[in-house]
């Protein structure tokens, strides 16, 4: 029984978790992806282009203030841009923006963010 | 006066003209200098644009450029790029470049702040592979018309600069800027308005300072023109005058005497040939009046010969000189009276214009006044602190004219003596109304 709701609980999760990462189009062409991290934070991922470039956003909540997080976006696979934020009031979260060459074919963005304190890690990745 | 106030009216368009030639002279210089500065502005400022984008970019491009190309193979990816275009957008921002461009030696554009042009390749230009060959910068204005500038187009004419630099690897690089060609236009104006002034203004200020000068200079020779051209016109007047005073002369004196004379003696001739007893009495008679007749005719032709060529008068030959003057006046039945100052001092100058003047008034009296006396006075007045003066008075009583009125022509004599009285430092002036005489009196240095 135990067991059954231990995967019951996991397959809830996992379909939450799946539901949530899904793109959610805030304009037609932007591609927005959220997630939740390994501890209690959320995760956000957004590109959208800007004159023949892509803005992406990435972003953290934890609702902690203070926090200082170590964070990576790659494109297609290499180290694009990386740094260090802080989490800030009100809502204890950072984000990140950077602008990005539009290579020609499929561009891949992974976000990725690690709160050297806890451990916890945010990782998530679009295609624009 | 009305003989000399017709040239002067006349010649002002004379004056004018050379005025008006030299400022239009002037107005085209300063016209073709503002043209020559602009010109040379233009290029000046040119230069000095195009090597100022040149400095730029080689600055850029060791400061900037350089230091961001990833270790070895240049921007292979797309983080790379990422990474670079980031850099060069944040260094270059504010530096007045409307366009980067970073090529290989095949014409791949590896970098472009217009991200489509990134991974295209084209045809470079000889100018262009010689720089990634040799290194050096140069610069040129964009074609347009050619496909690498297709982005460029909306940005009007545009300057491109291009340098060579060198990978992580040791690969040649052509490092591109582009900038707004208006900058170049900017800079020339203000070169121009820099210079424009000195150099126009330069011409307008001489301009402005010589040409009352010129206008000043005009009128003088305008003036010495009309002088010029008046005496001309009195002297071929004096002259034509002269040559029918001498013909009636001879018509009405010498050669009425020689005809009489041929007559008489011709008729002394016909006693002679004639039967009839020979008159002794009545020959000799004839013939001593014939004498007398050539003797007569001599003396004219003697006075005629000092009125066209006259001696050389110097102060001690002036009272046999007058004398010859006077004697056909005498002749002529009119009273002469004469007094003469000691003129042994007088200057051959002073002499030759109391001749010249007593010729003038005696000819006009006889010929137009039809006088019963004529006096002829010669005084030297000496003065302590200044020199000698010779009085010269001529009268006559004969039928006078109107001073006041214009002159005719024949007294164009007495203006000429005038005017050579004025000359020589002394007056002439004339007193005479209608049939109360006429006195002339010349003052001259003696």
């Amino acid at each position: 029984m135990n067991r059954t709701l231990a995967v019951g609980a996991f397959a809830l999760s996992g379909a939450l978790t799946l539901s949530l990462s899904a793109p959610a189009l805030a304009n037609d062409a932007d591609v927005i992806k959220r997630g939740s991290c390994t501890g209690a934070s959320d995760w956000k991922l957004k590109a959208s282009p800007e004159n023949g470039r892509i803005e992406v956003e990435g972003e953290v909540d934890s609702n902690v203030n203070g926090q200082t997080w170590r964070w990576r976006l790659r494109h297609n696979g290499d180290l694009s841009a990386r740094g260090v934020a802080v989490t800030k009031p009100p809502s204890g979260s950072f984000d990140v923006r950077r602008l990005m060459v539009n290579a020609p074919g499929t561009d891949r963005v992974v976000w990725r963010a690690r709160n050297p304190q806890t451990g916890e890690v945010c990782r998530g990745s679009l295609r624009f | 006066m009305s003989a000399t106030e017709g040239p002067t009216k006349t010649a002002r368009p004379g004056r004018r003209r050379p005025v008006v030639q030299f400022v239009a002279v002037g107005l085209v210089l300063a016209s073709a200098l503002a043209v020559l500065t602009g010109w040379f502005s233009q290029r000046a400022a040119q230069d000095e644009a195009v090597q100022d984008a040149k400095s730029t970019t080689e600055l850029l491009a060791r400061a900037v450029v350089v230091p961001a190309l990833p270790s070895g193979p240049a921007l292979t990816s797309a983080a790379e790029l990422d990474r670079f275009d980031r850099l060069i957008r944040r260094r270059l921002r504010g530096a007045d470049v409307l366009r980067v461009k970073l090529w290989d030696a095949s014409g791949t554009v590896l970098y472009s702040d217009e991200p489509r042009l990134i991974g295209q390749q084209f045809e470079l230009a000889d100018e262009q592979r010689r720089v990634l060959a040799t290194g050096g910068t140069d610069a040129e204005v964009s074609d347009l018309s050619k496909s690498e500038n297709v982005y460029e187009r909306p940005l009007g004419r545009v300057l491109e600069v291009y340098t060579r630099v060198e990978g992580a690897d040791g690969e040649p690089l052509m490092f591109e800027l582009y900038y707004a060609y208006d900058d170049v236009a900017v800079r020339a104006g203000r070169v121009r308005g820099a210079f424009l002034p000195i150099a126009v203004g330069g011409i307008l200020i001489f301009l402005v300072v010589t040409v009352p000068l010129v206008w000043l200079l005009a009128r003088r020779l305008d003036e010495a023109s009309s002088e010029r051209e008046r005496l001309l016109r009195a002297a071929a007047q004096a002259s034509d005058a002269e040559r029918r005073r001498i013909a009636r002369d001879l018509h009405d004196g010498v050669v009425q005497d020689l005809a009489g004379t041929s007559f008489a003696l011709s008729a002394s001739a016909r006693d002679v040939a004639g039967g009839t007893p020979l008159d002794r009495g009545r020959l000799r008679q004839g013939l001593e009046d014939a004498a007398s007749g050539v003797r007569h005719s001599l003396r004219s032709l003697r006075s005629l010969l000092v009125e066209i060529y006259p001696p050389d008068l110097t102060g001690p030959s002036l009272p046999s000189a007058l004398d010859d003057l006077l004697a056909p006046a005498s002749a002529n039945g009119v009273d002469v009276s004469v007094e003469l100052a000691d003129t042994s001092e007088l200057s051959d100058a002073a002499a030759g214009l109391i001749w010249r003047t007593a010729q003038e008034c005696v000819r006009n009296a006889l010929r137009h006044a039809d006088p019963r006396t004529v006096r002829l006075t010669l005084a030297i007045h000496h003065h302590l602190d200044a020199p000698a003066l010779a009085r010269l008075e001529i009268a006559d009583d004969g039928t006078g004219f109107d001073a006041g009125q214009p002159s005719d022509s024949h007294h164009f004599g007495l203006r000429g003596l005038r005017d050579l009285a004025t000359e020589a430092g002394g007056s002439l002036v004339v007193t005479s109304s209608p049939a109360a005489g006429t006195t002339v009196v010349l003052e001259v240095p003696a």
